[in-house]
């Protein structure tokens, strides 16, 4: 098996069982053939990018989920919801262009740009965030592109384009990621924190949960790599299906501060004995390996998670029946993660 | 001279993509496009990518041109922008294909960067439906001249992928905002 796909393989199964958990426990009034065909089609489209021969391919099966999602029925049209997309594909494959030519060694540098912008682009990361309307659907929300495809096109490309680039440029790529990292790990903490949306507030999370996953990218040891993947595979069968599970209580603007609520926070704060934790764990041992400040910085930062988590986890209400049984599930599984991540780092190469 | 006829006709037909709205611009936009790159993959030895991409910009071609606003909606009034960003958008890519980079392949690599520029360009500028499918369709077509630069050989499978998402692009309904 391809090292790139032995890479996304822990994270196409969680968003594979995302989707299952998204239909089974959907509530009765929502259609569950439309949300497993539209599911279904999205994790078609990320399996397609994960096991793409070559990179090119796997932008081209990128740019045709991007159109697929931006047909979609939802509060903005086709144009508005194709931009970012787009963006995305045309910097990576300019970055591309630029690897592959001969020229100054300046063009590796231009194409460790495009592809760190694109990845932001394609995810929906600052500078490039993707506007969430609170009354879209939530197959048709931004939230499928940093919660969904994002993990897997970011991991995909990332790790593909190592190759590509010489080690001066790769180093290069590596401080952006961090950077990108930082910025959007304090942006999207005190935004989640701030604002008055809880619809905006989940989005923010999303966001202060990838800029660690990029600093986990950007730090090219292994504990840092195997950070990202448990950030990643906690955003996607952890974040994500909780957000789904809350979406009820955000409508109906309900809160409670109930023990699962706590425990709903303490998953997302990553706290013990959460998969969020181990991920904290390596990635502040990967940061102090390469530069200790760094792990200053991000430890500094962590602390920023405890506020928006009780935020996130109150706005999930009261859970019953088949929504109360989505949450245990999810919570048993990332507890049984952060407790033994081993073979699921291990599914992956790592 | 064959090269340099491709690479030109690439940034003719992308130009007169952002430069029309009307079905007919815009499918012989895509046409001449298609044509240019076509020769751009041919004159670089991939004869069969370029029967491939001659089929699926053709098809795309002759589809937009049964739907999408009548007539050919040239440099309609206020077009002088979009008429400064395709000769600046060429000088930009002609310095980077010329003078910045160097080898081979001089012709492939402007018209890629050429047509993917501007189709980009055109895609972000525009909300009406069968533009951006246009755009799209010529974007994704540059996307599979552009893995000839690729230094493993990527095979016919990027050329089929484009040029059916460039055919299939042109049948999507789009349906409009709920609210906006």
């Amino acid at each position: 098996m391809p090292p790139e796909l032995n890479a996304d393989l822990p994270l196409l199964i969680a968003a594979a069982a995302t989707v299952v958990l998204a239909v089974v426990l959907s509530p009765a009034q929502a259609s569950r053939k439309a949300l497993l065909a539209r599911g279904g089609t999205g994790l078609a489209g990320i399996v397609g990018v994960a096991v793409a021969p070559s990179l090119d391919l796997a932008v081209l099966v990128l740019l045709a989920l991007a159109v697929l999602h931006s047909r979609l029925p939802g509060q903005r049209d086709f144009a508005q919801r194709l931009q970012l997309p787009v963006v995305a594909v045309v910097l990576i494959v300019f970055a591309l262009l630029f690897s592959r030519v001969q020229g100054p060694v300046v063009l590796q540098r231009f194409a460790a740009v495009g592809l760190v912008a694109g990845i932001a682009a394609s995810v929906g990361l600052l500078p490039y965030i993707h506007v969430l309307e609170p009354d879209d659907t939530a197959v048709a929300s931004p939230i499928v592109w940093i919660g969904f495809t994002g993990p897997v096109v970011a991991t995909t490309v990332l790790l593909r384009a190592r190759d590509l680039l010489t080690a001066d440029a790769g180093g290069e790529m590596g401080a952006m990621l961090i950077g990108l990292g930082l910025i959007n790990m304090l942006w999207g903490t005190v935004a989640a924190w701030r604002t008055a949306s809880p619809i905006g507030a989940w989005h923010y999370s999303f966001m202060a949960d990838w800029g660690l996953a990029l600093c986990g990218f950007g730090l090219f040891v292994a504990d840092g790599q195997a950070a990202a993947l448990l950030i990643l595979f906690s955003i996607v069968f952890g974040r994500l299906p909780l957000y789904l599970a809350s979406r009820q209580a955000l409508r109906a603007n309900a809160s409670a501060d109930r023990p699962i609520n706590l425990m709903v926070a303490a998953a997302l704060a990553g706290s013990a004995p959460f998969a969020g934790f181990a991920a904290r764990v390596l990635l502040l041992r990967g940061a102090t390996d390469m530069y200790w400040p760094l792990a200053l910085v991000l430890a500094a930062g962590m602390l920023l998670w405890l506020p928006v988590s009780l935020r996130l986890g109150r706005t999930l209400g009261q859970p019953r029946g088949r929504q109360a049984l989505g949450v245990g599930i999810v919570l048993a599984i990332n507890v049984v993660i952060g407790l033994y991540p081993l073979p699921l780092l291990a599914l992956a190469g790592r | 001279m064959v090269s340099v006829l491709a690479g030109l006709a690439a940034w003719i037909g992308a130009s007169v993509i952002v430069l029309a709205d009307g079905r007919r611009a815009l499918a012989a936009g895509l046409a001449t496009v298609t044509v240019g790159l076509a020769g751009v993959a041919w004159r670089d030895g991939d004869g069969l990518a370029a029967v491939v991409i001659l089929l699926g910009g053709g098809v795309a071609a002759f589809l937009r041109q049964r739907a999408g606003p009548p007539g050919w909606m040239l440099m309609p009034a206020g077009s002088t922008p979009r008429l400064i960003l395709c000769v600046a958008g060429a000088l930009v890519a002609l310095w980077f294909a010329a003078s910045i980079t160097v080898g081979p392949e001089g012709a492939a690599r402007f018209a890629v960067l050429c047509v993917a520029g501007l189709a980009a360009a055109r895609i972000l500028s525009t909300r009406a439906a069968p533009t951006i499918a246009t755009a799209l369709a010529t974007l994704v077509l540059a996307m599979a001249v552009a893995t000839h630069f690729a230094g493993d050989s990527p095979g016919m499978a990027p050329y089929l992928v484009a040029a059916l998402l460039a055919a299939a692009v042109m049948f999507l309904p789009v349906p409009a905002a709920s609210a906006s």
